[in-house]
């Protein structure tokens, strides 16, 4: 594949250091923040614990749904994007190089080391991660969990399907959805997301 | 200030990004406001709560950790511009430290990620919804002032979210 994930790497680590005068960083058509991992993880993990039992699936739902559409806003906006355009675009010869460059994005961000495993246009997409913020953080801050527990990597593995096989923006949001399959959160090897099309709204 | 030197801060460790060696993520304002909306409408002022004391405990770690790092800032004026750095240098905005005092102070923000995150997607609210800067301000004040977490209560007056001019806050022992 033609993607090469350490050009765009080095973009966004240019571009995040730019700052406009009011302290906000504009890049790739969205507005950046740059905070501890340790935020993200206290935050989504104590609003499942607080959920407790009986809501614990609606608290999931929400995390990966918060996600889902944050992917599917924040990624349109990246693709319609200046610097896409001059630093991706070249590279992208077809709809799953637009993948791989989402995945490069969504690296360079620091939300993993995520690769794509395999992808079924249309239909599949595998992602995984030996190293993920939510796994490291979960096992870090709370210690071995039972489940699976990267939520916010969960719903934007869908999002890049429905981006790039969904019906046009913004109609496409939930054309797929995600699962995450095995997680370092609960001792496995790698974290691996699966989105697939179907008519699963994420409600578990 | 030339003893921080920002732009060496913010590096890559593998796969990682770092600040001062400590591990960050970039989001953007969809995610950012997504949760703060997802945490107020299911769980109301429980998630206020939330949102507050998740960053008041970040923030209170990476300053306490930058400031043992850079152990030449020691001044409350150096600690002050450093953490009003730091706030802008991460894209949070503006913060001007009015007035500051160990048991009281005032602190305004012309220009905020959150306000214009939520401005952009949501608009006008009828509320002060600077929730994540309360408890920045919170684990800000109480690592210069050596103060336990949760020792300051961070009130905000006045918001941009509501389209007032800035956001004001008010800090006092709890
Ligand atoms: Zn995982
Ligand atoms: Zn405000």
């Amino acid at each position: 594949m033609a993607i090469d994930v350490s050009k765009i790497i080095h973009a966004v680590m240019e571009g995040s250091k730019i700052r406009e005068s009011k302290g906000i960083i504009p890049l790739f058509g969205v507005y950046l923040s740059l905070f501890s991992v340790y935020y993200y993880n206290r935050l989504s993990f104590d609003f499942e614990i607080k959920m407790g039992k009986p809501r614990e699936a609606e608290a999931r739902a929400l995390l990966i749904k918060a996600a889902q559409e944050c992917g599917y806003a924040t990624f349109q906006g990246i693709r319609d994007s200046w610097e896409w355009q001059q630093v991706v675009a070249p590279m992208v010869e077809n709809q799953e190089d637009q993948i791989l460059g989402f995945v490069a994005v969504a690296v360079a961000f620091g939300w993993g080391d995520l690769a794509v495993e395999e992808l079924v246009p249309g239909e599949k997409l595998v992602i995984r991660a030996n190293d993920s913020y939510e796994a490291r953080g979960y096992l870090e801050q709370y210690g071995p969990a039972k489940s699976e527990k990267c939520y916010m990597l969960r719903g934007v593995a869908g999002a890049f399907m429905d981006l790039i096989y969904g019906s046009d923006y913004p109609d496409g949001l939930y054309a797929f959805s995600a699962l995450e399959t095995c997680c370092r959160a609960k001792g496995d090897t790698c974290c691996e997301f699966i989105a697939r099309k179907s008519p699963y709204r994420p409600n578990a | 200030m030339t003893i921080f030197d920002w732009r060496n801060e913010l590096n890559r460790d593998g796969h990682r990004v770092v600040i001062s060696g400590q591990p960050i993520a970039m989001h953007c304002h969809h995610y950012n406001i997504n949760l703060q909306k997802t945490m107020e409408e299911t769980l109301g002022t429980e998630g206020v709560e939330l949102l507050y004391r998740s960053a008041e405990e970040t923030n209170y770690h990476s300053l306490q950790h930058l400031f043992n790092h850079y152990n030449k800032i020691r001044t409350l004026k150096s600690k002050l511009e450093m953490a009003s750095l730091l706030y802008q240098n991460c894209g949070l905005g503006i913060i001007h430290f009015r007035k500051v005092r160990p048991n009281l102070a005032y602190i305004a923000s012309t220009s905020s990620h959150h306000v214009t995150g939520w401005l952009a997607k949501h608009g006008r609210r009828d509320t002060p919804g600077c929730h994540f800067t309360r408890g920045w301000i919170a684990g800000a004040l109480e690592v210069i002032y050596q103060r336990p977490l949760g020792y300051y209560i961070v009130e905000e007056l006045r918001c941009k979210m509501k389209r007032d001019e800035e956001c004001v806050f008010h800090v006092k022992e709890r």
